[in-house]
């Protein structure tokens, strides 16, 4: 069966992917009119936070992956929108679930828990899934960081 | 990633500084500068002669020649910072900024020892240039430090200037963007209310930019031992329940597991498959070369998601502070600030060099000197150009900006580029006007790039 595995591919899309849904995103906050009164900091905050999460999933390729498909969904739980996945993963997650509270007694599977803590749809997924997981969403969150320190850079007054 | 590695090692203690090898030494000179420059940048550009001393001291004791004879020969204030000794409000502070130079540094993911971080990982937050953030709040001691660093400021680190020498490209950048970032406009009018008694804008105009580092600092600081005092609690926590649920485990029934992927009796493959995936992430995540053995890898692993995400906020905070002040100009955006990724030598002659600048001049010069840092032979030309490109439309200019970024690029970006660039520009008709026309000559750039590759 190890032999049977395709390659895993942890390849992401290009920065300027990322940059192009997060620039999309801002600018839609940008559009909203609340969006600019400086006394709700916070909520700008959490907002901007929110797009950033967002359009880094979407930019990593949608419904594609795990975590991405969890982070749309905690998404658009809070907004109140619809999100259809197909039904038949939801299952199958659901039931790894099950299996999953179980199991953690050994000592990497402690260390699980608390990746599964982190990576958003983690719960849901056995752990050398998580740990592909994982590395896609490290990667999709260094790009991230790097638009967005790029943005501040260039925003920030020269 | 070595890079970072090595100034992580570089940075860890402000006292192991002068023991560091001279190949990181410049590296850690253009932190100093960076940080130094954002100082000055703030403060009056009376530059009194003592901190041109203060310079040279603080070279030759990064340098590591004989630090101590030449730490004795500097001011005072290298001295006791380097030596550890409290001295004066300015050592104090010096000594913070010098301490602190990893988080500085870190623009750009190097990774330095945070000071709170019990378990040592080497990921720590990213530190902005300059730009000055309202939304934090800070404590008492931030208007003591203030007051301090604005008295150190006056005396502070000009001379350092734009030249810094490229050392690799990463530092180049981290010190180009702060070299060229014109002093702030202090004046600029604060909007955030609730911070009026904190805020020092009103005041002490010149200190705001320090201040507002050392509260980052320090609040990322706080946040970092939270975080790690609740992960603690949380596997102690966790811990505990574990032990509850597996006695409740092993007394209750093992129902019949459901069909998963994987069928338990395969152990053996199962583990293969998580250390092979393992083997991925070890690559992913810097630092964890060393570390061997799983439970040590996954904790840096899980540190580093952890400072990722905390990356993500404190950069979602920054960018709204930024926001409000800015007009949010999207194909300047495009332009200027998401591709500087490809070569950092190329971006720092384009971000020093004025506004308006021509596509094909770019790639002249950009041909020729790969690698001078120095920007002489791109002015005269620019000039020149420039004044027949101001008559044109000069929301033109935003486009020569554009394309003379996506010229630092292989050609077949340019094209995805430069359609990304325009699909954004549905703001603004008059954008969508001057895109349609320059469409002629954006075409050109990439045969041209082209033709000279």
């Amino acid at each position: 069966m190890a032999s049977a595995d395709k390659p895993i591919n942890t390849d992401v899309p290009e920065k300027d992917v990322f940059a192009l849904h997060f620039l999309q995103s801002l600018s839609n906050l940008r559009r909203q009119n609340t969006f600019n009164s400086p006394e709700k900091t916070n909520d700008r905050v959490k907002k901007i936070k929110k797009a950033a999460y967002v359009s880094m999933a979407r930019a990593a390729g949608g419904t594609s992956r795990l975590w991405s498909r969890a982070l749309l969904r905690r998404a658009a739980k809070e907004t109140n929108k619809v999100v259809r996945f197909s039904r038949r993963k939801k299952r199958v997650t659901w039931l790894r679930r099950r299996s999953n509270r179980r199991d953690p007694v050994e000592e990497e599977e402690k260390e699980a828990e608390r990746l599964r803590n982190l990576v958003p749809g983690g719960g849901a997924m056995e752990t050398s899934k998580l740990i592909e997981e994982t590395a896609y969403y490290i990667k999709c969150l260094s790009m991230q960081v790097k638009v967005m320190q790029c943005l501040v850079d260039g925003l920030s007054p020269k | 990633m070595e890079n970072e590695l090595f100034m992580n090692a570089g940075v860890s203690h402000a006292s192991e500084m002068t023991s560091l090898s001279s190949s990181t030494s410049p590296a850690m000179l253009n932190w100093a500068s960076m940080e130094t420059h954002q100082v000055e940048q703030s403060i009056t550009r009376d530059v009194p002669r003592d901190c041109f001393y203060f310079e040279k001291s603080t070279e030759q004791s990064i340098f590591g020649s004989a630090p101590s004879s030449h730490v004795s020969s500097s001011p005072t204030p290298l001295n006791s910072n380097f030596s550890g000794g409290g001295g004066a409000g300015e050592n104090y502070v010096i000594r913070e900024l010098v301490g602190n130079l990893g988080y500085v540094g870190d623009i750009y993911g190097a990774p330095p020892a945070s000071i709170g971080n019990s378990s040592g990982s080497c990921y720590a937050t990213p530190m902005m240039s300059s730009p000055p953030l309202d939304a934090f709040s800070g404590d008492s001691r931030f208007a003591e430090r203030a007051a301090r660093f604005s008295c150190l400021g006056n005396r502070s680190f000009n001379g350092r200037g734009a030249e810094t020498v490229p050392i690799n490209g990463e530092l180049t950048r981290v010190s180009s963007t702060s070299a060229l970032k014109p002093p702030p406009a202090a004046n600029r009018p604060v909007n955030l209310p609730g911070k009026e008694k904190l805020n020092p804008r009103s005041v002490l105009i010149p200190q705001l930019p320090h201040l507002l580092i050392y509260q980052r600092k320090l609040k990322r600081r706080k946040i970092r031992i939270r975080r790690e005092v609740e992960t603690q609690k949380k596997m102690e926590r966790k811990r505990n329940h574990l032990i509850h649920t597996k006695i409740l485990s092993m007394s209750g029934l093992d129902e019949a597991k459901p069909p998963i992927v994987t069928v338990s009796p395969n152990e053996s493959v199962r583990r293969e498959k998580i250390s092979e995936r393992m083997k991925l992430l070890q690559d992913l995540v810097p630092g964890c070369n060393k570390v061997t053995g799983k439970a040590l890898m996954l904790d840096e692993i899980i540190n580093y998601v952890q400072s990722l995400q905390r990356q993500v906020e404190f950069l979602s905070m920054k960018l709204s502070s930024v926001n409000t002040r800015l007009d949010f100009n999207m194909d300047a955006l495009m332009s200027k600030d998401i591709f500087p990724s490809s070569n950092n030598q190329q971006v720092l002659r384009l971000e020093s060099s004025s506004d308006i600048l021509l596509a094909d001049h770019h790639c002249h010069t950009l041909q020729l000197n790969p690698n001078d840092s120095s920007n002489n032979i791109m002015n005269p030309m620019e000039t020149s150009e420039s004044r027949s490109f101001n008559s044109q439309l000069p929301t033109l200019a935003h486009f020569t900006d554009s394309i003379s970024q996506f010229s630092t690029f292989p050609g077949d970006d340019l094209h995805s580029i430069i359609h990304m660039g325009f699909a954004q520009n549905h703001i603004s008709e008059s954008n969508q006007v001057h895109s349609t026309s320059f469409q002629g000559p954006s075409n050109q750039v990439p045969s041209h790039m082209k033709a000279e590759l």
